[in-house]
């Protein structure tokens, strides 16, 4: 618009005599003349408000053009492609990293696979010898770890007060807490708190650091093997802890040590024993005596209840048995008591039972294997040595007792933790530096260690949060997590495994070791290390020696040192009879309990173990193998005690420990119970927790088991607060070199009137007669595999379904099944299952795709146990399939049973005719909750399901969508075991097996059609497209009889 | 027979003669003035309470319904084993409620029994209403009941995708639409004459409005020809649906495979204790009806009332029939599913809720055998609400017992109501109660023009 305010100036006529004598009232009049008739577009000002003819026609046409930009497509928004990828990675092509995982206790190899440079999945990795693919529910639990929104993301200062509680935090910058330190370690006075890693290279810096530094080294692991290694020094002469061959062992005896589920090295346990448990004349027979009912117990032949005070005197019985008989020459020692003849009647069993198992021991020699938990510190010296002994006498060392490749423990570490408290008590170290441990939350003399650790100058701290330890430390610089650093690590010995990182830091961390090797330069002690890649590299290739090839190392991930000796026989070591003087004492009570007088055990669960991953949602929500329950750790106690207690499922019982000095405690057992646990917390002053009761059948009665790991007081959102913490239960000995888990100290329990409801996801434990699970006994599966299924007359009126190409089905051997639900967390990961948390978990709410059923069959006293995985068994004639009236879930031309997600309607109608019940539903908008940067660990090849619609398991039919169009790319039919599903991947028994049932000649068709398969409620008709293979018990006769008076 | 009023002496035409259905010596005049009154009156405050709070209710089940849609069905006490609950059980307790109105109006119709002619409109409006209520549960049980339209099958741009014809959802909404449209029409039709006699008296709005609803009603001959086939003809219409609708609703049990629902008996069963339930709900009606408006005492005689309790007991002695026999076909089966699930319900941990149904629909209902207490007010009232609390747990039964455990026993759990239960339950009253007050005072409560043929005047 033009302005033309000037043209009145420019006026040059006059139209009357009053504007040539510039009158006021004319001017004005003429002003609005010139604005109405003169001037032909006004100015901006004076148009306010009006619209003149020109401008309406503007707007006019700006209007229809504005209109018309409406209707127009979506305005361009330049993206730009991915042209300069990286070599490796292929936009919605998956990468696989070869990688360690070690959680603290085990450890085995791993592929990482990893979606446009983010890692997704943990999978087994085959070459490696321990796991040879099978994984563990925890390892896939890891990546969760990784993306855990409370991971700090930045090195952090901790502002003290004087009393060194009421603190601030503020980011640090790593070049001033760098200098802080190394000030600080130049003082000297300075000494490492370690846990235990078996990393050669960590290890040698770490070591190699303390040397130069003159820093004293600590090492703090609330689960380890020292132990086993000691003893085997003085029976043997070297410590180690040796690798344990249960594929060689006919017999295994385990007394109290629950090798499936959580001792030493589990997954590869599995995968072990399950090699020799195929049903066939050389299948081996397990026999456990154990105090609770443990994954290992729930696989046994036979199993037997003791106390835990009873393990030696067994083993001893079993020595002594043996030698009585004749079988074996050995020299009794002279300073010990010989065990009474009768002593098979500690442990309620009849002779005629025991003579069997002394035969059997003596019949299976050299091909046994008699393993000992460690839980009972205080006996597990003579235990172990009493095992050994037996061991050496059955000629098992050398064999399945396997010394040449023992599992890397740090057997120079000192472990003595008083020593380190003292030390910091009397102020002779001044600085510490905690790395991979939290010993504020495990170590049982938790007040007098913080105390003294308030006493120290300089903590700092590596963890990835500011935890129970890390609440204490002057800096926590955060380590990299697994994921994100470069390690190697040797597990085994001669076994080496890389460990790659697969994502850039997430975070501003740094590598532990990266911190060694700067610190050492600024220190001036070592300057010549480069960075800890390069030492780790080099390190490497110096340690293993020629034929080495770090790339084919990172490639395959690992690297053996003569791998044809894994598989031969050792000599047997000599035993050192000297070794039987640290046996002494044995006790000799039948486990016949007065009142009161309870043995409390400590354990650890499959899920949560020691604790440190417990802020990863799947792990507490994993169900426990054995008892289902999640969200929470309890009492368990066996029906006979409960009974006698009058104590119910969930009812609040308080256990006082008296006599000991360990710190003032309180565990709560649920949120609801903090404040009331608040107010208690003022008055008393006595070591106590309070947990729920849970009635446990197999379980010996007069033990108490509490699970650990549990009540994290500062692990996070998920942890906090979940169960209680049982290491305040613990016992320290050895100047806390060792905690016991079993704890012989009276212990007064209250019983309470409060009850909390625990989240079993199993309500009932009984098959009710119906063939669910269908055992029989090698003895007639030998003569008749299929004999004990009862097969049903089935018929149908109408023509099947067609599968003109592929029909995928299933087979799971519930024989190699052992039950410890590596596949949950497996279809977890792979799949985007959902947590739901306790209070939806309570509701029966679970999300989990497959489940493991287990059902207790016989008396609660002595159960035999089994356990059932449960997919969707994609039936012919599914039932879900009719009912539903949108037609969301339809049947494939390949045999699946398909969901659509988008057309589900959720009337749920699918679920109620599922027989099976593998259909879960979204009650909520589980996904919207999944905070960030967790959404990061969801595989994409998977659609996450919204609020409202029906989900299962899809036999992964992603996977065998990948794995056809990469037979089609490569331009060939799909082979047997292209696809593999995800439990049937990380299973470590391999007791699941998937295929094409129209082939022939594959595994799946062959096992399918076995007689002793049988599919899960035959009679219905459903036509499952999963089958089970019977289970098999390697039983005597005899097994089941025991001495009549044996409850008591 | 201490209301009747009978004029004649002789004792062979005391015998022979049928008691009068209305009673009070009713002129025609009489009888319209008595049911136009209604809706012509302002009402007392009574009537007022009663509306505001069961309004409230109404708004109170929106709101729990709101709260449902909005962040999910998680919020009932639905779950894994148990994956229908309150709004399966809770529409199918309506839908067999509405049994009645159709049963009176239309199958009594064909059969000539005129005593229904007072109770009709009444029973009708509570099947139009009952059907309306119980329509909302399907709905508002699905996991994402915006999409619930996809159970129709019309054109569409899917595929075109269709719905699954195997379902029995998909046939009972077929059923149940079909169920509702014919029932209001029904309704509506039999009303038009009575909204001519209430336009034909009333002024200003109202007169528009009923004159509109008349559609031009002028009583003439050919008026009442058209009318009364068309009346029988709906009449025949509706006869199949008292049996079609209830029994298509038992198939979204009887076809599934669970034990405890997968059963032949299903149809009648459910047909028997809809007729059963809906009697119930007619007679607890009627009796507020009784009480709150006297002057329908007239036509709503105790005689009416002890005709339906004799229907009441004999429906229920069919229903415990049912209850019987499925028990004895579980054994007789030979399958031990089926057999575990009937043993369940009577001993298990819902035992409650099997011997409340039992005792609320096969037991007390048997107190009818006496004349005294079929004819005495407080006494069926309180036996109606025994009916509608046991036929209500009769749904409670078969959804939830059969559920909660079935094949497979690791997958065995519990049901609990949430607050959003009870409030879907409690709440759906509000909306029955609404609609039934507001139809009490704006429509015809009785037939006025039907009502007529039976009364005193002319015979």
């Amino acid at each position: 618009m033009k302005k033309d305010s000037s043209l009145k100036e420019k006026t040059k006529y006059w139209l009357s005599l009053e504007q040539w004598g510039k009158d006021k009232e004319f001017q004005s009049l003429v002003t609005r003349q010139d604005r109405e008739f003169l001037t032909p577009l006004p100015s901006e000002k004076e148009a306010e408000g009006l619209w003149e003819r020109r401008e309406f026609l503007q707007l006019m046409a700006a209007s229809l053009a504005l209109a018309s930009f409406g209707c127009m497509r979506r305005p361009t928004e330049k993206i730009v492609p991915y042209v300069k990828r990286p070599d490796d990675i292929m936009l919605g092509e998956a990468n696989f990293y070869s990688s360690s995982y070690f959680d603290g206790e085990e450890g085995f190899g791993t592929l990482v696979r990893t979606r446009e440079g983010r890692p997704i999945k943990i999978e087994g990795n085959k070459n490696h010898p321990m796991n040879q693919g099978g994984l563990s529910a925890r390892a896939h639990s890891h990546i969760l770890n990784l993306y855990d929104p409370e991971r700090l993301k930045d090195p952090q200062q901790n502002l003290f007060n004087k009393e060194k509680s009421n603190r601030e935090s503020i980011r640090a910058a790593y070049s001033t807490a760098d200098a802080d330190i190394v000030e600080h370690l130049k003082k000297g006075k300075a000494a490492f708190l370690t846990g235990e890693w078996p990393s050669p290279s960590s290890e040698h810096l770490l070591r190699d650091f303390c040397n130069k530094n003159s820093c004293a080294h600590f090492v703090w692991n609330p689960v380890n093997h020292s132990t086993l290694a000691e003893t085997q020094k003085l029976c043997y002469g070297t410590a180690l802890v040796p690798r344990l061959a249960l594929d060689r062992a006919r017999l295994i005896l385990s007394i109290d040590c629950d090798f499936l589920g959580t001792w030493l090295s589990p997954t590869e346990f599995n995968r072990l024993y399950s090699q020799k448990r195929k049903a066939n004349r050389d299948m081996n027979r397990l026999v456990v005596f154990e105090s609770l009912l443990s994954l290992t117990g729930t696989n046994a032949d036979w199993r037997v209840r003791i106390m835990p005070s009873q393990q030696l005197n067994l083993v001893l019985s079993l020595v002594h048995s043996l030698m009585e008989k004749g079988f074996v020459k050995a020299q009794w020692p002279n300073h010990l008591d010989k065990p009474s003849l009768h002593s098979y009647k500690d442990f309620h069993i009849k002779k005629e039972v025991w003579d069997q198992l002394i035969n059997d021991l003596w019949e299976t020699r050299g091909q046994s294997l008699i393993l000992a938990g460690e839980s009972n510190a205080k006996e597990a010296k003579k235990l172990q040595i009493a095992v050994a002994w037996l061991n050496h006498l059955l000629g098992n060392d050398g064999w399945t007792v396997d010394y040449t490749h023992p599992y890397r423990t740090w057997t120079w570490a000192n472990r003595k933790l008083e020593t380190l408290v003292e030390n910091l008590e009397q102020g002779k170290i001044k600085t510490l530096i905690i790395h991979r441990t939290n010993p504020l939350y495990s170590y049982p003399n938790k007040k007098r260690l913080e105390a003294a650790i308030k006493k120290a100058d300089l903590v700092v701290y590596t963890g990835d949060r500011e935890d129970e330890t890390g609440r204490l430390a002057h800096y926590i610089l955060p380590d990299h997590h697994d994921l994100e650093k470069w390690s190697d690590w040797e597990f085994q010995k001669g076994t080496l495994s890389v460990q790659q990182p697969t994502i850039r830091p997430l975070y501003r961390t740094r590598a532990f070791e990266d911190a060694l090797i700067k610190w050492a330069s600024l220190i001036g002690t070592d300057s010549q290390l480069g960075s800890w890649y390069e030492y780790l590299k080099k390190n490497t290739i110096a340690g293993a020696g020629l034929g080495f090839s770090w790339n084919s190392f990172l490639k395959t991930g690992v690297y053996i040192k003569n791998p044809d000796q894994r598989e031969r026989r050792s000599p047997a070591r000599v035993f050192k009879s000297s070794a039987l003087s640290s046996i002494t004492h044995v006790k000799r009570t039948r486990s016949k309990h007065s009142d009161g007088e309870y043995e409390l055990v400590l354990y650890l669960t499959g899920g949560l173990k020691d604790g440190s991953l417990a802020n990863v949602s799947w792990l507490q929500e994993f169900p426990d193998p054995v008892t289902k329950i999640c969200w929470d750790n309890y009492l368990c106690v066996s029906p006979a005690t409960a009974r006698k207690k009058g104590w119910q499922e969930g009812q609040i019982v308080e256990l006082k420990k008296g006599g000991n000095s360990v710190a003032p405690e309180e565990g709560v057992s649920s949120k609801s119970d903090i404040s009331s646990a608040k107010n208690e917390k003022q008055k008393k002053t006595t070591n106590i927790i309070k947990a729920p009761i849970h009635i446990q059948p197999g379980q010996a009665d007069g033990v108490l088991a509490l699970a650990l790991g549990y009540g994290r007081e500062r692990a996070g959102k998920v942890a906090n607060q979940v169960g209680v913490n049982g290491y305040p239960m613990a016992e320290v000995l050895d100047e806390g070199q060792s905690i016991s888990f079993v704890s012989s100290v009276p212990i007064d329990i209250t019983s309470t009137s409060k009850k909390i409801p625990l989240a079993n996801t199993q309500g009932h434990h009984s098959m009710e007669g119906r063939q669910i699970v269908v055992e029989t006994t090698l003895k007639k599966y030998l003569k008749n595999p299929g004999g004990a299924i009862h097969r049903h007359k089935v018929f149908s009126l109408w023509s099947s379904h067609q599968y003109p190409k592929h029909k995928w089905g299933m087979v799971i051997d519930l024989n190699s099944c052992t039950g410890c639900s590596a596949c949950v967390s497996a279809c977890q990961s792979e799949n985007n299952v959902p947590t739901v948390g306790k209070d939806l978990m309570l509701q029966g709410r679970e999300m989990h795709w497959i489940r493991i059923d287990r059902y207790y069959k016989g008396t609660p006293e002595e159960p035999e146990t089994v356990h059932q995985p449960v997919v969707c068994m994609h039936c012919d004639n599914a039932p879900c399939e009719t009912v539903c009236p949108v037609a969301a879930t339809v049947h494939s031309d390949e045999g699946t049973n398909d969901m659509i997600y988008n057309r589900c309607v959720g009337t749920r109608y699918c679920a109620n005719n599922c027989p099976y019940k593998v259909r879960r539903f979204n009650w909520f908008n589980y996904v919207k909750k999944v905070e960030k940067p967790l959404n990061m660990a969801m595989n994409p090849d998977v659609t996450v399901r919204s609020r409202g619609v029906m989900e299962k398991c899809t036999f992964c039919i992603h996977r065998v969508r990948e794995a056809q169009a990469k037979a089609k790319l490569e331009n060939r039919t799909l082979k047997d075991g292209d696809i593999q599903t995800a439990c049937q991947q990380s299973c470590p028994t391999g007791a699941i097996v998937f295929g094409d049932l129209k082939d022939k000649s594959s595994e799946v068709y062959r096992l399918f059609n076995r007689e002793d398969s049988y599919s899960l409620l035959e009679e219905l008709n459903t036509q499952p497209a999963v089958r089970y293979q019977v289970k098999v018990r390697n039983k005597k006769e005899s097994d089941t009889s025991h001495e009549k008076d044996h409850h008591g | 027979m201490n209301e009747v009023n009978n004029k004649s002496n002789s004792p062979i035409s005391k015998s022979l003669k049928r008691p009068p259905l209305v009673t009070g010596k009713k002129t025609f005049k009489n009888i319209t003035d008595d049911i136009c009154a209604l809706t012509e009156k302002w009402p007392g405050i009574g009537y007022f309470v009663a509306l505001f709070s069961a309004k409230s209710l109404f708004l109170f089940y929106i709101a729990v319904m709101a709260a449902i849609v909005v962040v999910g069905m998680g919020l009932m006490g639905v779950n894994n084993p148990v994956n229908w609950g309150t709004d399966i059980i809770t529409f199918v307790f309506w839908i067999g409620i509405g049994h009645a109105g159709t049963l009176i109006s239309a199958i009594l119709f064909l059969f000539r029994q005129k005593w229904r002619t007072s109770i009709a409109r009444t029973a009708e409006a509570m099947t139009v209403f009952a059907v309306m209520t119980a329509g909302v549960f399907p709905l508002l049980h699905t996991g994402r009941p915006w999409l619930a339209y996809w159970l129709l099958p019309y054109p569409n741009q899917r595929g075109p995708l269709w719905v699954n014809f195997r379902s029995p959802l998909v046939w009972d909404v077929f059923a149940v639409s079909t169920y509702a449209i014919v029932s209001i029409v029904f309704w509506y039709i039999g009303m038009v004459p009575d909204m001519a006699t209430l336009r034909d008296r009333s002024k200003g709005i109202r007169r528009h409005i009923y004159g509109i609803l008349s559609m031009g009603w002028r009583g003439t001959a050919r008026n009442w020809s058209h009318y009364e086939m068309t009346y029988m003809i709906l009449a025949g219409l509706s006869t199949p649906l008292v049996l079609s609708v209830h029994s298509i609703v038992s198939f979204d049990f009887a076809t599934a495979s669970l034990p405890g629902w997968h059963t032949t008996i299903f149809p009648p069963y459910f047909v028997a204790g809809a007729i059963f339930s809906g009697f119930g709900m007619v007679v607890t009606l009627m009796c507020l009806v009784r009480l709150f408006v006297p002057q329908f005492k007239d036509y709503v005689t105790l005689n009416h009332m002890e005709a339906m309790n004799k229907i009441i007991m004999l429906t229920g002695m069919m229903v415990g029939y049912a209850y019987a026999s499925e028990f004895f076909i579980a054994w007789y089966s030979g399958s031990h599913f089926e057999q575990y699930v009937f043993l369940n319900r009577a001993a298990g941990p819902y035992w409650w809720s099997y011997w409340i149904m039992v005792s609320c629909n096969v037991l007390i209902p048997q107190l009818f055998w006496f004349r005294k207490v079929r004819r005495h007010l407080v006494a069926m009232f309180i036996i109606s609400i025994f009916v509608n609390v046991g036929m209500w747990f009769e749904r409670y039964v078969i959804v939830v017992t059969s559920l909660h455990r079935d094949f497979l026993p690791a997958n065995w759990g519990m049901f609990d109501m949430s607050f959003f239960d009870f409030g879907a339950l409690i709440g759906s009253f509000g909306m029955f109660l609404t609609l039934f007050l507001l139809y009490i005072r704006t429509l015809p409560a009785i037939s006025i023009a039907e009502v007529k043929t039976v009364a005193h005047e002319g015979h």
